[in-house]
């Protein structure tokens, strides 16, 4: 009777080591996988929230080629087609060259714009078996206007430096979650030729970006750039803030972007120091970008 | 007294069976491949870890997301994104059980082998019969399958838009050289 108790008692004993047996298969499978680094992915669509840069950029051997319009004001009323008759057109060839570092080169039509820049990630978000809670990067640009110059008095000379504006910009960004994201983007804008006297060369600024997803293919964002300027009262063009709200839309490898902003310009050195319109005047313009991305990854 | 020391012997010795006769592979492969006359899509990981337990022929893998790489930088951010949600749903698991298990398996060359079990996936967990096949080859334990799963199965879906570029079936292909576990 003992014996058959004691069997009893280890058969059941077994059975229950049997039942564990696949828990255990699965701790042991957790424990062999590595812990990975999850990097936070997608913080925005593209590479611009709308009018500026976004902390996104290509990764190595990706084309972005971008195309860009922003029309008249909404205030030009039927007679302009509330801005559709009028259109400034900016494209762009953006490429990775590594996944951290992305340079590209752009051509804009408001003041006969060229620019080159370059974006560099320093730090990334990420969970996991390493912990940051923010992205960062910093982009620098280069802006040439190409106007003619205007006709100066005898013997005034016109220099070539003069139709320069260079940018320095830090973007912080951090994925909130899912749906939201949110950036801070501190700005120093250098232009060589300025207006008047009471124009500064130097400005600096900070812009605010978030996006919140609306569908896995829809987003809604929103920009606004403060642009530090202590004259602008006094000067014969007043500036405003930049201020844009607007969507994406994503179609494989495109990205659309649909949008309202009160800046014509669509690089930071026009679109941050010299907004001239004003939302609340109705001076706000429709706009779009389109990016297509390009593959050369073997 | 007896009886107590002749239960712990008898744990012991199933307990002691656990960490013997398994078999693990740490940098297992792992791909999942689309085609259609658009687009070709070829999702590849090499840091799947999978555990066979040479005893009762239980098979465990488990794929990390985020170790899936992409040709194309885009198809992997809309892998992670769009579909696998890979912050939800962070792995791909698959859990079963060799039918007919005989020891010998492991040492024979490789055969086919029909293993039942849970596959686990964005999520959802569904019942399947994978033909796996397993033995040495050149003096390795090797495990290999290929099998065709349907997205919308998973909760995957896949809006219209781009319907045309993805397709209704995509084919996984698993391979594994498994050595013996140590623990």
């Amino acid at each position: 009777m003992r014996h058959i108790q004691t069997i009893f008692i280890g058969l059941i004993l077994l059975v229950f080591s049997e039942k564990t047996f696949s828990q255990d298969l699965d701790a042991l499978l957790n424990a062999e996988t590595k812990p990975t680094i999850d990097y936070s992915t997608a913080t925005f669509k593209a590479s611009r929230i709308i009018n500026g840069h976004s902390i996104e950029q290509m990764k190595a051997k990706q084309l972005d080629f971008r195309i860009s319009h922003r029309f008249g004001t909404l205030n030009n009323g039927a007679y302009g087609l509330w801005g559709l008759d009028q259109s400034v057109i900016h494209f762009s060839l953006e490429y990775g060259l590594k996944d951290w570092w992305m340079v590209g080169i752009g051509r804009g039509s408001y003041n006969k714009t060229y620019d080159a820049f370059s974006k560099f990630k320093i730090l990334r978000q990420s969970t996991g078996a390493k912990v940051m809670p923010i992205s960062l990067s910093y982009m620098t640009s280069v802006e040439m206007n190409t106007l003619k110059f205007p006709t100066r008095p005898e013997g005034a000379k016109n220099y070539f430096s003069s139709r320069m504006t260079y940018v320095n910009q830090l973007l912080v960004a951090r994925k909130f979650n899912d749906k939201f994201s949110f950036q801070l983007s501190p700005t120093y804008i250098h232009r060589n030729l300025v207006a008047t006297e009471l124009d500064p060369n130097d400005i600096f600024a900070c812009g605010a970006g978030a996006r919140y997803k609306l569908s896995k293919r829809l987003s809604l964002n929103a920009e606004y750039y403060y642009a530090y300027n202590p004259n602008n009262k006094f000067t014969s063009t007043r500036y405003y803030n930049s201020a844009s709200i607007g969507i994406d839309i994503e179609t494989g490898g495109h990205v659309f972007q649909i949008m309202l902003t009160n800046s014509q310009g669509m690089r930071e050195g026009t679109f941050i120091p010299q907004t001239t319109s004003k939302w609340f005047d109705g001076g706000i313009h429709l706009g779009f970008n389109i990016s297509r991305v390009f593959s050369f990854q073997k | 007294m007896k009886q107590l020391l002749f239960v712990l012997i008898l744990l012991g010795v199933s307990v002691g069976a656990f960490s013997q006769g398994k078999y693990i592979s740490k940098n297992a492969y792992i791909s999942f491949y689309s085609s259609t006359p658009m687009e070709d899509i070829l999702g590849e990981s090499n840091e799947a870890v999978t555990i066979l337990n040479g005893e009762t022929g239980e098979i465990a893998f488990q794929a990390l997301m985020t170790t899936f790489h992409f040709k194309r930088a885009l198809m992997e951010e809309h892998f992670n994104e769009n579909y696998m949600e890979s912050t939800k749903f962070p792995k791909a698991k698959f859990t079963g059980k060799i039918e007919g298990f005989t020891k010998e398996m492991l040492k024979n060359p490789a055969v086919e082998v029909k293993v039942t079990g849970t596959l686990s996936i964005h999520g959802v967990d569904k019942t399947i019969a994978l033909p796996i096949k397993l033995g040495m080859e050149n003096g390795k334990l090797i495990g290999t399958t290929k099998f065709k799963v349907t997205p919308e199965d998973y909760g995957i879906t896949i809006p219209s838009l781009v319907r045309d570029k993805i397709a209704k079936q995509m084919e996984v292909t698993v391979k594994a050289e498994y050595q013996p576990y140590k623990s």
